[in-house]
């Protein structure tokens, strides 16, 4: 049974590759799994391979490339769901076809990036080595629901583990909550510095009561939306004291990326690697497709800040306002991945982050409702929905050795980046 | 005609009560009525407010939010309940959304058979069955409220179903997606100046009509007289509804 699904996956995979039936990544997982459910834990199970399971809203990508470019470093093996794959179809693939007809792998490290309702699912019949909890953020209402419930699933799905080590973001509410009464072994990662606000709740924040009992919990101060220094005034229940909150190298901008550094720092040293070996393989990073990610396109520097809910959009637009940038490309689309609704858009922050002379052209299937935000926001736009035209729009606007910045949100991304690079990611 | 025209806009739990967006109500009402040289105030109304605080509102907006907030919300809301109502009676122009809109009715019933008494300002209630939530894109015609053909759009998501007693009018026909309850074919309701609904997207800024529609009335009731507003260039926010019209297929 084993060997004929792990056959037909291969055959499938190569069959799509040769004839160019499109996206072949998630296809033979999706019907492998609909024949036989208990795929991914047969197979991990098997074989000596360790795994690690990053979650969260914003910065699973990162984190992953992260880790990945830590662990190959210092020689060992390392399998990854392929980009974007991040549901139980995705993650069967890729062990699937990394695995040998006997149904073993022999790489060293699965790390498995997931998104928030396969993540329980998979939990279900694994225990997996890692777990990096990330954040929690309001994202795709239409798919994901509400935060609360997803935090509450997450932990009762994480009652039957065993084994996991778990790495926990402290400054987030949510996922500090996943670590209480536990008898898994937890470490947390955190920021201890100047807190950006102090007194209004930034507007896009989402876990303002305790996840404990559910009185308003008090901040101390905030480092992002509802990341800071927290308490509940009720059942006391706090962010945790012993947090790793700082590291020699960051090798990515702004604050958000932080979080995804200490994340994977923290999980490398747990893993057993030292500092300088971190620091070494640190300075070989590469970003993640679409993540700060630099192309030079018809002799021009264009980088891409994938922006698609609140909290990444306004952290995309304080770090390319720190870049100097003048010229910005939005674009919106609101298919499938991206989520059909876009009235999140309301919730970044323009007004307070950005200068009122920065040029800014609009595209994407949406265009015409982040034309309208920004407009209301107080600043003139550009219009071109096709995103080609916008981009050459865009680049004929910069001025000499003049950077491009593109804000798109996910399938805008893949768009642009295959536009940019010649090249087709998914 | 008046001079130094000036509005006080009350939004409703701006922290708890703003899932998705809502704040973009508060600010098309703001910024159309700033355009036009009417000043605004926006007036945060909150557990910290009190009943003079939310009396002193010309216009009111309250967004939806998830079900914990919202069950902390309704703690308060109770305490504010007569003027609330009071204010509603009077005419006051109001816009409530998604947990908003359904505050304002009997009863919520949910989907495991409990029934939370709400506000009962308004003759209606909503049950939730439990299953599929409504989701998606959606178009309706509001003619009755504007008296032509209106189309507004935007986007709903929503697990309760709305059910409109006697003497509460629906806000439009559904011309594409589910609206208040997948059965009726309506959506929303109006009742005096009031309008509920669940429209996101958020609604206002690219369906101008209405918000010049909740503008205009709360003039009309502060000023006691019929203000006409200057017509605004709504190219963009046109274009931003017909996307989601065209997207639905609905002939024009």
């Amino acid at each position: 049974m084993d060997i004929a699904l792990i056959l037909f996956a291969k055959i499938f995979s190569f069959l799509s590759k040769m004839f160019n039936l499109g996206n072949g990544s998630t296809w033979p997982g999706h019907i492998a799994l609909s024949l036989k459910p208990s795929l991914i834990n047969d197979i991990l199970t098997k074989s000596q391979t360790q795994t690690i399971i990053v979650v969260g809203t914003n910065g699973k990508t990162t984190t992953t490339k992260l880790l990945e470019t830590i662990l190959k470093s210092n020689g060992k093996n390392v399998l990854l769901n392929s980009s974007g794959a991040n549901l139980l179809n995705g993650i069967a693939s890729s062990l699937l076809l990394n695995s040998s007809i006997a149904g073993k792998l022999s790489c060293d490290f699965a790390i498995l990036e997931l998104d928030e309702n396969a993540f329980p699912k998979l939990i279900e019949n694994l225990d997996p080595n890692y777990i990096v909890a990330l954040n929690l953020f309001r994202d795709q209402l239409d798919r994901y629901g509400e935060i609360n419930t997803i935090a509450k699933h997450w932990k009762t799905s994480m009652q039957k583990l065993s084994k996991a080590k778990l790495i926990l973001n402290a400054d987030d509410p949510q996922i500090a909550y996943l670590g209480k009464d536990t008898k898994l072994d937890t470490s947390y990662f955190g920021l201890n510095e100047r807190f950006v606000e102090t007194k209004t709740m930034p507007h896009a924040a989402d876990s303002i009561l305790c996840p404990n009992c559910g009185q308003a919990l008090n901040f101390k101060g905030y480092y992002f939306s509802h990341l800071g220094i927290w308490e509940c005034p009720d059942c006391k229940f706090r962010r945790p004291s012993n947090v790793f909150s700082s590291f020699s190298d960051y090798p990515l901008q702004g604050t958000y990326a932080k979080y995804d550094i200490l994340a994977a720092v923290l999980t490398a040293r747990e893993i057993g690697i030292n500092d300088k070996q971190i620091v070494a393989a640190l300075k070989e990073f590469k970003p993640a497709f679409g993540r700060q990610e630099e192309i030079v396109y018809k002799d021009k520097h264009v980088q891409l800040f994938l922006a698609k809910n609140p909290i990444s959009f306004n952290q995309s637009l304080s770090t390319v306002k720190d870049l100097g940038a003048k010229t910005l490309l939005i674009i919106l689309n609101d298919k499938i991945p991206d989520g059909l609704d876009v009235s999140w858009i309301w919730d970044v922050d323009f007004e307070q982050i950005l200068d009122k002379n920065v040029n800014i052209i609009v595209s994407g299937l949406r265009a015409y409702d982040m034309a309208v935000r920004l407009k209301y926001a107080g600043f003139f736009v550009h219009i071109a929905q096709e995103i080609d035209e916008a981009i050459n729009l865009s680049l004929q606007s910069l001025e000499k050795n003049e950077k491009l910045y593109i804000l798109p949100n996910y399938s805008a991304m893949l768009t642009a980046r295959k536009i940019l690079t010649g090249k087709k990611i998914l | 005609m008046i001079n130094n025209l000036s509005l006080t806009i009350g939004w409703l739990y701006p922290a708890l009560m703003s899932t998705y967006g809502d704040r973009g109500n508060v600010l098309a009402l703001q910024k159309r009525c700033e355009w036009r040289g009417i000043k605004v105030e926006i007036k945060p109304i909150d557990a910290s407010s009190t009943n003079s605080d939310l009396a002193s509102c010309d216009l009111l907006m309250m967004g939806g939010a998830q079900d914990t907030q919202q069950e902390v919300v309704a703690e308060d809301l109770i305490k504010k309940k007569k003027t609330f109502s009071e204010l509603i009676e009077k005419g006051i122009p109001g816009l409530y959304i998604c947990g908003g809109f359904q505050y304002l009715g009997q009863y919520y019933q949910t989907a495991d058979g409990h029934k939370l008494i709400q506000l009962g300002i308004l003759n209606m209630y909503t049950e939730n069955p439990g299953g599929e939530r409504l989701i998606g894109n959606v178009a309706i015609d509001a003619a009755d409220l504007f008296g032509k053909q209106t189309i507004l759009a935007g986007f709903e998501n929503h697990g309760g179903r709305t059910i409109l007693g006697k003497d509460i009018q629906p806000l439009g026909k559904v011309l594409k997606g589910f609206g208040s309850n997948d059965k009726a074919g309506e959506e929303g309701a109006v009742y005096k100046n009031t309008i509920g609904t669940y429209l996101h997207g958020p609604i206002l800024p690219k369906n101008p009509e209405l918000a010049d529609y909740l503008i205009g009335k709360a003039l009309e009731i502060k000023y006691k007289e019929k203000i006409e507003l200057v017509a605004l260039d709504d190219l963009l926010e046109n274009e931003a509804r017909l996307t989601i019209v065209k997207r639905l297929g609905i002939a024009l």
